[in-house]
């Protein structure tokens, strides 16, 4: 079921059926990955791992490795370019250098004439360690005696805002009003503590990256998300200049984050210059859990919130433990998102949040689905389910009560303009009849959740060809959400073609001009706005051709369904295709956009220490999921039976494309709130690194999925009023699962996932708890 | 006999005899991809569990990362290539294109296959009977909903 509150007055007139473009592509097997290219003399790399999570290199000698029959090329850090980066903490080098700090760190990469014989040279590679302390708590890594993971941290370049003392890399609070007055002010104060595991990105799409040099330039087919961004990284790595650098990506087998940032693009590309052959790497899965420079962080909560007997929030305190890994790669704004998130999107008038980013040797954190918040959701809304409780109030009426509102002003200060997050609450609930009896082993946990929109400098060109066929050439990048592909029918839309009358040329960085990437769920946001400055370009242009060609004022020129026609007189027109014909004999239909990202909201009366700029909120969606679990208490096993979705991502442009968002935001919203966590052991080896034990859910796991999108004209939104929406339907569900489980089992499970032995053991806990009274 | 031995067969993909001159131990799925050049066929883990690699032999869904390619000799193998008739989709592919059941991609055509498989040996499957038949391919964007919806429209579609 999908229905929509309000339908705002404009949408492309194209958007009623969408069909993507690359679909074709996809479902008949044609369509090019990564992995699918081969090149004429292409080598085969492999990386040596450290296989040990702390530890000095105290041997590394390849000269076995190198004398391999069918060895090209052995690197290590002493065959690149001595660059230490980081977006953030300028913490990572392309290769260990002296110490190795997690496991899946690259010590040395091959490149040979097949995969069977680059692996046993990278087996033949010596290194020897001496051992380090294993940092393996995030929380202990913040004691003052705790071992570094980073020695030399103090002598790292890092973004200016940053605030960084030892193992903490980014420390992040948020201040408004007294907080100890407000705790003092309250009738309850209701103290919880939360942990949640790490989990991972798993896009089905193993990453894989094929270098090419021709002369001085190298071109790099790679499985990013962000082609710009990596197009950066290994420029800034192996020092050179962004024009001999293309990025291309082929069709991208799914990334939620994982793919974000630059990661191994530079090895492949080194290797492939001093193999003087062509490189492809292709990762296995194991890889693909172990390696990455992104998995979802675990954090540590405690919340202290005051309350009064009435159910007015007084205040809120709550510190957050980030697990950062062992290099800080996109994480360093999680602090103050994850700040932003434990004091959510509610009225409060005292509230401290202090984030810490705990560098420890496990992985590194990054940028998955809506980093930060679908772990910080379900601690939250599971303390305010607490909090609800202890003044007897009904969870869903104290969050009418407590939330924001339209003119409501939000933790750090900001004071929204429209916003939908009350009839978020209403639709979702409303769907799943929330309040009605249930068997006694079901229950419905609601949830509540936001996330900004981002804005971004993006750019597009648009060309009009002679025969009346147009082509999009946008810095954007496709990940699988359809964005990208959604492009057309904003073009079509301005120019008065049809959506299919464009192709895109899209995910080639030296083609197209810059946009952020397939991340922040900014495509259509930013990069709309300037297919649409390009389009409008076009439309100017083909107007004067038109008022030539007809006699008229160009300002009285239509161009709809492929013709340009005088206003109020529909015959007098001429086909967009024949003008395009003219232009073609003369001054070219061109057209290139960027258009001004929107301004940022302020925020006034809050103090942020360690601002990193995500404490004002462009344009923020908001969401509320309704959950309907069962449970079996004997074995602790939940199964979701039902949810039912509202979002307020402002106006739904492709409302097939955001169906898909929503009903896979929630299904790893399923996968977080009951299966998926990495496990560490006590030398900080991941023990899950396989789909076997690492497992997401399947098509027989799915529930129904009720998804209703509330339609607000929010200020400052994108084109047509849109938000984002990759990202925001992954922030509630493992929240509201929580909040049923707590019903069903008489107590929250304090640990995500919420295994079923997590569950079982917190009822044996509640058991004996009810025995002993 | 080593597993890095080789052998000559034909394997027969998609109704065309292909020799093949590979390793004894190479599995089905790399001899389909690197020396047949059929690329629609992927790799999402090498272990069975996510389906990415799925082929009918004789029919019958299996993931061509565990199975040897030499096994396959004398059985009729079809891969996603396969599937689309001349120029014509096949209703599984038109559908699960129109119902939106297409993200990125990559589970895609192991899906399809699972789903074609499913619908050869049950023409009108329930939803339950759809989502279990569909559990063993993995798919991380869409959340199955509108695959689930393709596939039981094309088993409308093929009785009507």
């Amino acid at each position: 079921m999908s229905t929509a509150t309000k339908k705002p007055a404009h949408k492309p007139k194209t958007a009623a059926r969408f069909v993507r473009a690359d679909g074709p592509d996809k479902v008949t097997g044609s369509g090019r990955y990564t992995a699918d290219l081969s090149l004429t003399g292409a080598l085969a790399a492999k990386f040596r791992y450290a296989e040990i999570a702390h530890a000095r290199i105290s041997k590394l000698d390849v000269s076995a490795a190198r004398a391999m029959p069918g060895v090209f090329a052995v690197l290590t850090a002493d065959d690149v370019p001595d660059v230490r980066y980081g977006s953030f903490v300028q913490d990572r080098t392309l290769f260990a250098r002296d110490v190795v700090r997690f496991e899946g760190e690259i010590v040395a990469a091959v490149a040979a004439v097949d995969a069977a014989t680059a692996q046993r040279a990278a087996d033949a590679i010596v290194v020897e360690y001496a051992p380090l302390p294993i940092v393996n708590d995030a929380e202990a890594a913040l004691a003052p005696d705790s071992p570094l993971v980073h020695e030399g941290w103090a002598d790292y370049g890092a973004y200016e805002a940053l605030v960084r003392d030892r193992n903490d890399a980014s420390f992040s609070s948020i201040a408004k009003g007294d907080v100890e007055k407000g705790l003092a002010a309250a009738d309850h104060i209701v103290r919880s503590r939360y942990v949640s595991d790490g989990c991972h990105a798993a896009p089905i799409e193993p990453r894989a990256v094929v270098a090419q040099w021709e002369g001085n330039k190298v071109t790099i087919w790679t499985s990013t998300q962000v082609p710009f961004d990596a197009r950066a990284g290994v420029c800034e790595t192996l020092q050179l200049p962004n024009n001999r650098v293309r990025i291309i990506v082929p069709h991208l087998g799914g990334g939620f984050g994982g793919k974000c940032g630059f990661h191994v693009e530079a090895h492949v590309a080194a290797l492939a210059r001093a193999a003087k052959r062509p490189v492809r790497l292709v990762f296995s899965r194991r890889e693909e859990f172990l390696a990455p420079d992104k998995r979802r962080e675990g954090i540590v909560y405690d919340f202290e919130t005051g309350v009064k007997n009435d159910g007015t929030i007084t205040a809120r305190r709550v510190r957050l433990v980030i697990d950062n890994g062992a290099y800080t790669a996109d994480a360093g704004f999680f602090s103050q998102l994850a700040a932003m998130h434990a004091l959510g999107p509610y009225k409060i008038p005292n509230v401290l949040a202090e984030a810490h980013l705990a560098y420890t040797n496990h992985q590194p954190s990054g940028s998955v689905r809506a980093p930060t918040a679908p772990q910080t959701c379900w601690a939250l809304e599971s303390h305010t389910d607490e909090v609800a409780k202890q003044v007897g109030i009904d969870p869903v009426a104290f969050r009418k009560q407590n939330a924001v509102d339209t003119g409501a002003v939000g933790p750090s200060g900001q004071t929204y303009g429209e916003i939908g997050v009350q009839q978020c609450i209403d639709a979702a609930t409303s769907a799943a009849g929330y309040g009605k009896t249930l068997a006694d082993d079901e229950a419905i946990g609601v949830a509540i959740g936001w996330w900004p929109s981002f804005a971004s400098p993006s750019g597009a060109y648009i060309k009009l060809d002679g025969d009346g066929s147009g082509q999009i050439i946008t810095g954007a990048q496709e990940c699988g959400t359809g964005a990208v592909m959604t492009l057309r029918q904003l073009a079509a839309d301005e120019i008065g073609m049809r959506a299919e009358d464009f192709e895109l040329v899209y995910q080639d960085t030296s083609a197209a001009p810059y946009d952020m990437g397939a991340t922040g769920s900014q495509t259509l946001f930013n990069n709309g706005r300037a297919v649409i400055a390009a389009a409008g370009q076009i439309a100017d242009q083909l107007r004067n051709l038109a008022a030539n060609k007809l006699e008229a004022a160009a300002a009285d020129i239509v161009l709809a369904d492929g013709r340009a026609h005088v206003a109020g007189s529909p015959d007098r027109g001429v086909a967009i295709a024949a003008l395009a014909g003219i232009a073609a004999g003369g001054e070219l239909l061109i057209g290139h956009g960027s258009g001004a990202p929107p301004a940022a909201p302020s925020v006034a009366g809050s103090t942020c220490v360690g601002d990193i700029g995500v404490a004002a909120w462009q344009a923020p969606q908001f969401s509320c999921h309704a959950v309907r679990v069962k449970l079996d208490r004997d074995t602790g096993v939940a199964r979701v039976l039902h949810v039912s979705t509202a979002h307020d991502s402002g106006t739904i442009i492709n409302l097939v494309g955001a169906q898909g968002q929503v009903q896979g935001g929630v299904m790893m919203g399923i996968g977080q709130a009951l299966t998926e966590g990495t496990n560490y052991d006590d030398q900080a080896h991941q023990r899950n690194a396989a789909l076997l034990e690492y497992k997401l859910q399947t098509c027989a796991d799915a529930p129904p999925i009720d998804i209703h999108f509330v339609e607000i004209e929010t200020p400052n939104a994108g084109p047509y009023g849109a938000k984002g929406l990759a990202e925001a339907p992954n922030v509630a569900t493992a929240a509201a699962i929580a909040n049923a489980l707590a019903k069903l089992v008489g107590a929250p499970v304090r640990q995500l996932p919420m295994t079923a032995e997590r569950v079982w053991a917190t009822l044996q806990e509640t058991a004996s708890k009810e025995q002993g009274k | 006999m080593s597993t890095s031995e080789r052998i000559a067969f034909t394997l027969k993909v998609n109704g065309t005899d292909y020799p093949v001159d590979v390793e004894q131990g190479r599995n089905l799925l790399s001899v389909i991809r690197s020396e047949i050049g059929l690329t629609g066929t992927k790799e999402g883990c090498d272990d069975c569990e996510c389906g990415a690699c799925m082929v009918l032999l004789d029919g019958q869904p299996v993931n061509s990362c565990s199975y040897l390619a030499v096994q396959a000799q004398g059985r009729a193998i079809t891969t996603v290539e396969g599937v689309i008739d001349g120029d014509e989709m096949h209703p599984l592919q038109r559908n699960i294109l129109e119902e939106g059941g297409v993200q990125c991609g990559f589970c895609t055509p192991g899906m399809i296959l699972s789903a074609h498989a499913l619908l050869a040996r049950n023409s009108s499957p329930s939803e339950e009977e759809v989502r279990i038949g569909l559990s063993g391919n993995l798919c991380r964007c869409t959340g199955y909903a509108k695959i689930v919806a393709a596939v039981q429209r094309t088993a409308t579609e093929l009785h009507a």
